[in-house]
């Protein structure tokens, strides 16, 4: 334990006395700090403006003039995706996805306004957050750091000399991983003081802490691997090159090599090609707004059989609003059949990406970090379902009023009628069947389930480095 | 020894160097797989507007086989736009992952409908792909740096600097040569692939040449700085080290600091209070009287005056006027955001200078037409489709020309053309 430490000590004595090594640590604690003041800033202004804007939408949605029913249901609502708490530290899909949907009868929109759009787009890596810096960024560094901790010994010979004075190879790997292993946790401190703040923002200890313990793997499955590359190659420009290859490889190919390999493998329709599909579809459904369209006869026919009635007009509810109600359950049901298909396809092509996670940690890491953050692509999948379930329950509330509260009779005739057009009117109180919606992230358990997937793809990458370094690197020193 | 002759023997000598050759093969080939897999891209996408196009004639000739009414045919006619990828496209994809390059719109107030966006895969997105202009802007430096960054002190590690610069003599440098063939075999085994792809593609001669341009330009740069370098008395692995973080500073920390700085410094009006004004402004006008809608309608649209009268509850004209009402009444927040956006891309455009990695993919992506201001001029586009939609409808509408089916056939087209030329105009 003792040689450990002084063998630690030591590599960190060198690192003070060699101007890279303080320029590069110094370079990773001024990007992670940076990073996670910049990132909380951008995303605490998000959370604040899209929570505002969704109790605005609210707000003026109750506000709304005694009205007819169906103008409600035309005039829509608005669904923000609010972001959650460990998304200061990675925002994952955030700006990639549209924030705000607009909910209305008959329709499923599409999200708007991802902020990628307006952003000045000059880093194509991702803009600077925690995420990236110690996804990407620390493991070049450490490797800058450690690229030569055991080759610079065996090329000045001092190796042999510790050898030879007794100390373990264990010893002298345990105790250079250790000095690793350090500058590592000092390069995730900012992380930890950005996860404090998320759990007082609403996240759980258990999750934070999952998070910050994820990381940490993660920047040691790098101390291990530059500790094994370090052990083996005889010289330092031979052990800086294999380490760089090996971060490009990781870092900067298979990423984007992933998302290209998983939409060759699937290809996933847009929303418009869908849209058309389902359009074709739709032909049978029938136009909820034309109660005489052929697609409700059968409903007619029921309805006048179960009351016991000739008329239409006799019905002891309104069947205009039987028809929209009923159209608007067929349409959504259709609607959402589709829209099930393309997220299930995109959820295909997520799979496939992140497959490439059993060969790069740093994808490892991303699912792990986006998926218990909660910024991944299942989180805003079920932002687009609460979104829809929203936009359903609040149309089938107003076709309700619209069913019960008015007459048929003046309903027909509104539009000839004034007075008729007065009578259809309902009290502006019928609006509060809208819910109040807050999006929120899934429960600490449910994401805590899912990281365990790419925790694992991480595990087996440090036991794989961790235990080349116990038989290959020690018997190579 | 003529400069012709130390380049054969340079090159000779290359060739028993394995790790060099490696490198370089292994460029060629990124650089293959990145033009392969953006002609096969764009090649999708190409594949994709098609199959939309012949959709959308026949959804629309449906819908116009049942309408009535211009008012009606208007209501349920769509029409898709579309903004084809550039035969320069594969090179760099640019934005085309964040931007939308194809869109449906009718009608009705544009402000509702403009900002949908039919998105890829955001979390591939998230990703990035992998596209020439990512081999040459972030890779290719790195090629340079492990091609370059040892040739001296290699050799003085060896002990054979001083004899070497004795013996070469011209100028003692048998460095240049040197560092010439390298640099060479690189800009060959990255340019070669893509003067392929620009062949398939049927990419233009001038725009083929100024992309090469670009990628020597880079290349050069950073050959010169890793020469600069190389010059320094470190070992080798600290002159690596040392640029590498200079790559990593200029590749990705001063684009993204940028990018925070451009974005605090330039405003932008959150869309989400564009559309949220704007279906104000649309629905409320359901409960006004008619005037309210009328008089701001014909302050704009003054031709109309004396057709304007509005008689009955519910009109087309009215209905279509409230919609035009409704785009007016966000138009100074909708173009304050565009401004915005366009705003911060030409900072960017300055701000690139600080990283020779974003210049170079903005370079490319301009080239490509896959870039901010491309996407720009094609919403731009479909806002004059849209006004000239209204442009067809409106003198049926309001002058109440009978309905005539074989009038729809006048319709306007959308042509991808127009957004090329409006981008070009604000270019001057």
């Amino acid at each position: 334990m003792n040689r450990m430490a002084t063998i630690a000590s030591d590599e960190w004595r060198y690192w003070r006395r060699s101007k890279l090594a303080v320029c590069v640590l110094a370079l990773g604690l001024i990007l992670a700090v940076g990073s996670a003041l910049l990132t909380a800033g951008q995303m605490s202004d998000a959370a604040h403006e899209r929570a505002h804007l969704q109790a605005e939408a609210e707000e003026t949605f109750f506000n709304q003039p005694d009205r007819h029913p169906h103008r409600m249901v035309h005039y829509g609502h608005y669904a923000f995706r609010a972001p959650p708490p460990l998304s200061i530290v990675d925002p994952g899909v955030d700006a990639f996805t549209g924030t705000s949907i607009f909910l209305e009868g008959h329709r499923q929109n599409s999200a708007m306004f991802a902020d990628r759009q307006a952003s000045a787009g000059l880093a194509g890596f991702g803009a600077l957050t925690p995420a990236f810096v110690l996804q990407t960024l620390a493991p070049l560094l450490l490797i800058l750091m450690g690229y030569n901790t055991l080759t610079r010994e065996r090329e000045a010979r001092t190796l042999d000399q510790l050898i030879a004075q007794g100390v373990g190879p264990s010893h002298i790997l345990l105790g250079k991983g250790l000095a690793l292993a350090g500058a590592a946790a000092l390069m995730v401190s900012p992380l930890l003081m950005a996860t404090v703040a998320a759990v007082f923002s609403g996240e759980t200890v258990a999750a934070a802490a999952l998070y910050v313990g994820g990381y940490l793997l993660y920047l040691l499955i790098w101390c291990a691997i530059i500790l094994l590359v370090s052990t083996l190659m005889r010289a330092r420009s031979a052990s800086l090159g294999v380490l760089l290859a090996f971060w490009v490889v990781a870092a900067l190919l298979l990423p984007p090599i992933s998302s290209t390999t998983a939409v060759s493998i699937v290809a996933a329709p847009g929303k418009i090609e869908t849209d058309f599909a389902a359009i074709e579809a739709k032909k049978e459904v029938g136009d909820g707004h034309n109660a005489a369209d052929p697609a409700f006869a059968s409903l007619k026919a029921n309805l006048l059989q179960q009351y016991d009635v000739d008329r239409v007009e006799d019905l002891p509810m309104n069947f205009r609003g039987v028809v929209a109600s009923t159209a608007e359950a067929d349409l959504t049901d259709l609607l959402n059949r589709f829209a099930e298909h393309r997220m299930r396809v995109e959820a295909d092509q997520a799979r496939i990406a992140r497959g490439f996670g059993w060969l790069s940690p740093v994808l490892g890491v991303r699912e792990f970090s986006m998926t218990l953050a909660g910024v991944d692509l299942e989180t805003h999948h079920r932002f687009l379902r609460e979104a829809e379930q929203l936009r359903f329950d609040f149309v089938q509330s107003l076709n309700k009023v619209h069913t019960e509260k008015l007459a048929y009779i003046d309903d027909i005739n509104r539009s000839r009628d004034p007075e008729a057009a007065k009578r259809t009117r309902v009290s502006a109180e019928n609006w509060k069947v809208l819910e109040e919606f807050r999006f929120e992230p899934a429960p600490a358990g449910d994401r805590i389930e899912a990281s365990l997937v790419p925790l694992a793809k991480m595990l087996l990458w440090f036991a794989v480095a961790f235990s080349a370094c116990a038989v290959v690197g020690r018997r190579a020193l | 020894m003529s400069f012709a002759r130390s380049i054969s023997r340079e090159f000779r000598f290359l060739l028993r160097q394995p790790v060099a050759l490696g490198l370089i093969a292994v460029a060629a080939m990124l650089s293959a797989f990145a033009v392969w897999s953006g002609l096969a891209e764009t090649a999708q996408q190409t594949a994709t507007i098609e199959r939309l196009l012949a959709a959308d004639a026949e959804d629309r000739s449906a819908a116009l086989a049942t309408a009535s009414d211009y008012g009606g045919a208007a209501y349920y006619s769509f029409h898709l736009t579309h903004n084809p990828p550039s035969d320069l496209a594969f090179a760099a994809l640019g934005q085309r992952d964040v931007f939308p390059w194809k869109h449906r719109v009718r009608m009705l107030a544009l402000e509702g409908q403009i900002y949908e966006t039919d998105a890829a895969n955001a979390e591939l997105a998230q990703a990035g792909r992998f596209d020439f202009a990512l081999v040459v802007g972030v890779l290719a430096p790195l090629f340079l740096i492990m091609l370059l960054h040892d040739q001296r002190a290699s050799e003085r590690a060896a002990g054979r600097h001083d004899l070497l610069v004795a013996t070469a003599g011209g100028g003692g440098q048998p460095w240049r040569a040197r560092a010439a063939v390298r640099v060479g075999l690189l800009g060959v085994a990255l340019l070669a692939p893509l003067l392929i792809g620009a062949a398939i593609a049927g990419a233009g001669l001038w725009s083929t040449f100024l992309v090469c341009l670009i990628v020597l330009g880079l290349v050069l740069f950073w050959a010169l700085v890793c020469l600069w370098a190389s010059a320094r008395p470190f070992t080798g692995p600290a002159i690596a080290s040392g640029l590498l973080a200079f790559w990593m500073l200029t590749t990705f920390v001063t684009p993204a600091i940028s990018d925070a700085a451009i974005e605090s410094a330039i405003p932008a009006p959150a869309g989400g209070a564009i559309v949220l004004a704007q279906r104000e402004a649309v629905n409320d006008a359901w409960d006004l009287p008619k005037e309210a809608t009328m008089k701001p309608f014909l302050a704009e649209h003054p031709q109309w005056t004396d057709h304007a009268a509005i008689e009955r509850p519910f009109e087309w004209k009215w209905y279509y006027a409230f919609q035009q009402v409704g785009d007016q009444t966000v138009a100074g927040l909708s173009s304050q955001r565009r401004d915005a956006i366009a705003a911060r891309d030409r900072a960017a455009g300055w701000a690139a200078l600080l990283s020779p990695s974003a210049l170079t993919q903005r370079g490319l992506t301009r080239l490509a037409q896959t870039d901010v201001r491309a996407a720009l001029a094609y919403q731009e586009s479909v806002r004059d489709f849209h006004a000239s939609l209204r442009a067809f409808y409106y003198p049926l509408l309001f002058k109440e020309a009978p309905y005539d089916h074989a009038m729809l056939a006048n319709l306007p087209a959308y042509d991808p053309g127009m957004a090329k030329t409006f981008g070009d105009e604000k270019a001057e």
